[in-house]
C-alpha cells in the first residue's frame, strides 16, 4: 500500500550542439556548473532516473539498402545532445523541469516525450488485427495505461 | 586481452513515426512481431540494456522566454519514435545491429550515437573548479 501518486516516465531530449557558440570559456563553464547542480538535484529528488550526454559523431542507417552514413542525424542546432529520463507525476511536471534547463535561453531546445507504460511495438504485436489501424491513428489513446501507471514496486 | 570488459554504451534513435502508412494491419503486425523478437534477442544476448517507444503527445520548450509548444519536435518522418540503449564493443557493432532494424525498408531511419563515458557538462564544470583551485 502506498499513497504515492502514480508516476510516469518522460524522456527529455536536449537538442542543439552549438548553444555555446560565441561564448567565452568562463561563460560556458558557469552554465555547465549550473547544469550539473540542476541535474544532480533532480537525481537527489528521485525525479531523474538516468541521464547522459551523446558524443557529436555516430552513424545513420536508412533505406531498403541499409545505407550507412556519418551522423549525427540533424544539423547542429537540431541534433540531440543528451537526455534525461524523468519519473514524475505528469506531463506538466516534466515540462516545468524542461523549462529549468540552463541552456534553453541560449538556444537549446528541450523535447518532452512521454514513455508509454507498454512499448507500442509489443502492443501492436499482440493486438487484434482490426484494432491496429485505430491504435496507430491515435497512438496516445492506444496507451490507456500510460498516465495511470502504478508505482513499479510497493 | 578481454574484449568483454571493453563495452561502451550506444543509443539507437529510431526516427520516423509514419513507417506504417502504406501497410495493411497484417503487415504492421508482422513487422512488430519481428521487431519484438529482434529486441528480445538483443536483450537476451546482453547487447541491449533497454528500449522504449515514445508517445507522440509531447511538448517542446525553447527560447529566451522558455516557450512551450506542442510536439513532437520534428515532422513525422524525422521525429524520434523510440530508442534502444546498447552495450557493445564498438560503433561498428552498434551500426551492424542498427542495420537489422525490421522497419528500415519502410522508411525508418536509425541514428547511432555513442554515449559519453563522462557527461560533457560535468567535465566542463570540473575543469572550471580545477582552474579556480589552481
Amino acid at each position: 500500500m502506498s499513497s504515492t501518486p502514480a508516476k510516469t516516465e518522460y524522456l527529455l531530449l536536449f537538442r542543439g550542439l552549438d548553444w555555446h557558440r560565441g561564448m567565452t570559456p568562463e561563460e560556458i563553464q558557469k552554465i555547465m556548473i549550473g547544469w550539473m547542480a540542476w541535474s544532480d538535484r533532480l537525481v537527489a529528488e528521485g525525479r531523474s532516473k538516468a541521464r547522459s550526454s551523446l558524443s557529436g559523431g555516430g552513424k545513420i542507417i536508412s533505406g531498403k539498402d541499409r545505407k550507412v552514413s556519418d551522423g549525427p542525424f540533424a544539423e547542429a542546432k537540431e541534433a540531440v545532445a543528451g537526455y534525461f529520463l524523468l519519473e514524475v507525476s505528469g506531463l506538466d511536471e516534466a515540462v516545468e523541469i524542461a523549462r529549468e534547463c540552463p541552456t534553453v535561453p541560449f538556444g537549446a531546445t528541450v523535447e518532452v516525450r512521454p514513455m508509454p507504460a507498454q512499448c507500442l511495438a509489443s502492443v501492436l504485436a499482440a493486438a487484434p488485427l482490426e484494432r491496429i489501424a485505430a491504435m496507430l491513428n491515435d497512438r496516445a489513446a492506444a496507451q490507456p495505461t500510460a498516465h495511470a501507471r502504478e508505482p513499479a514496486q510497493i | 586481452m578481454n574484449s568483454d570488459s571493453e563495452k561502451s554504451d550506444y543509443l539507437l534513435l529510431f526516427r520516423g513515426a509514419d513507417w506504417h502508412k502504406d501497410l495493411s494491419p497484417d503487415e504492421i503486425q508482422k513487422a512488430m512481431t519481428t521487431w519484438m523478437a529482434w529486441f528480445n534477442r538483443l536483450m537476451a544476448e546482453g547487447r541491449c540494456k533497454g528500449g522504449q517507444s515514445l508517445a507522440p503527445d509531447s511538448k517542446v520548450v525553447s527560447g529566451k522566454m522558455k516557450n512551450v509548444v506542442d510536439g513532437p519536435y520534428a515532422e513525422a518522418k524525422e521525429s524520434v519514435a523510440g530508442y534502444f540503449l546498447l552495450s557493445v564493443s564498438s560503433l561498428e557493432e552498434a551500426a551492424e545491429i542498427a542495420k537489422e532494424c525490421p522497419t528500415l525498408g519502410y522508411g525508418t531511419t536509425v541514428e547511432v550515437r555513442p554515449l559519453l563515458a563522462r557527461c560533457a557538462a560535468s567535465e566542463l564544470a570540473a575543469q572550471q573548479m580545477a582552474t579556480a583551485d589552481a
